[in-house]
């Protein structure tokens, strides 16, 4: 058997495509290692239409719940990893984890993204060990303690404030000269009297024996080289695309994103569309993925009608 | 026997929860943020401190790994 379409991902974008898919009767499959992408890891979200206020996990039920739904018109694989995408003629070949090769007409790509890695020494031999990337996840470990946050953007300073009720003592270090968060979260971290922000700030090395002790950074103004010492070190200096299966496939620009067709989200290879955080879109919400997850599905819809 | 090392924050642990549920597997919690036991045996168990970290019948699995889940449980079987 082929499939018509095969959807890669089960964030807000793959789970759209997948509603949309079984809707239009495409025989699709969608694969996914798990529901809800990152937005899973967001404490409440205040900006989905519709909403006034969801948490990460809700949402992620309600997405699938919708998807299971469909599940007379779409085959879904959940727990899958994929392994390999090969061009087969004119269609492509899916290997999974598992062992299994199933071919399709097209792919929709909407594997997202994942925190990106600061890549100074420490951080890979820390990693949970004192070195987090999900801090609503870890930040009640540090109870009591020292930590310190890494970057300074809408993330970073969410990571700060998920800390607040828990450590001590919290260090926020930026690179640039100002932080880049919206104001009325960097009101409420200076207004906490517990946050040190260390602005122009070069993250050289994260110490430690077996967990982490430490971390040096260089002061960016003075170069003067200063070490503080912590019991944890969160990372949020944003994402960078999961494009290793398909960089070989598509074209990809400066930040490893797929350059997709912005009105078809068609990329570089014919058969191949991609939406989402994956994708060279200039903004990366709930609501836009979903929004561009839908232009695909829509246009892979028009091209399987006259293929 | 299966526990859980949980924070009451983390939606990987409600995932991971929610998954043992739905396969109406049982299990223990324990929240490491409150229970400073639990965090210790966690880390030891673990050797790192994130979480969720489960202990399906003395295999570890740290974070919410739903085909590791499957590989240990069908093992157990």
């Amino acid at each position: 058997m082929i499939y018509d379409l095969i959807i890669i991902g089960g964030g807000p974008a793959g789970v759209a495509a997948g509603i949309y898919a079984s809707r239009k009767k495409i025989k699709a499959l969608l694969i996914t290692d798990s529901f809800g992408g990152q937005a899973v890891i967001s404490d409440t979200i205040n900006n989905f239409i519709g909403y006034k206020s969801i948490s990460g996990v809700e949402l992620k039920n309600k997405l699938e719940e919708q998807l299971r739904g469909q599940s007379n018109l779409i085959d879904i694989k959940e727990g899958t990893k994929i392994e390999k995408i090969e061009k087969k003629g004119g269609d492509f070949l899916v290997i999974t984890d598992e062992g299994e090769t199933i071919e399709t007409k097209t792919i929709l790509i909407a594997m997202g993204s994942s925190s990106r890695r600061l890549n100074v020494p420490g951080e890979a031999e820390f990693t949970g060990k004192g070195v987090f990337y999900c801090t609503i996840c870890d930040a009640p470990l540090m109870k009591g303690k020292a930590a310190a946050v890494v970057g300074g953007g809408n993330s970073g300073l969410e990571s700060v404030i998920d800390l607040l009720p828990y450590a001590d003592k919290i260090y926020l270090f930026e690179y640039s000269e100002n932080l880049k968060g919206d104001p009325i979260y960097i009101d409420k971290i200076k207004n906490s009297g517990k946050v040190e922000i260390c602005a122009m700030a070069a993250v050289k090395e994260i110490l430690g024996n077996k967990f982490v002790s430490g971390l040096k950074y260089e002061d960016r103004k003075t170069g003067e080289v200063k070490e503080v010492k912590l019991n944890g070190v969160f990372i949020s200096i944003g994402y960078r695309p999961n494009t290793d299966l398909v960089k070989d496939l598509v074209k990809l620009n400066e930040k490893g994103e797929i350059i997709v067709n912005h009105q078809t989200h068609q990329a570089s290879l014919e058969g191949i569309w991609a939406a989402g955080d994956i994708a060279d879109s200039l903004y990366n919400q709930i609501s836009t993925a979903i929004g561009d997850a839908v232009k695909a599905t829509l246009n892979i819809y028009d091209y399987l009608k006259k293929k | 026997m299966i526990k859980i090392y949980t924070t009451q924050t983390c939606p990987y642990c409600v995932m991971a929860k929610d998954y043992f549920k739905q396969k109406g597997v049982q299990y223990e919690e324990f929240d490491v943020s409150s229970d400073e036991k639990a965090r210790e045996e966690m880390i030891n168990k673990s050797n790192q401190m994130g979480v969720p970290v489960l202990d399906i019948d003395g295999v570890i699995i740290v974070g919410f790994n739903r085909s590791e889940i499957d590989k240990v449980l069908g093992a157990a079987k």
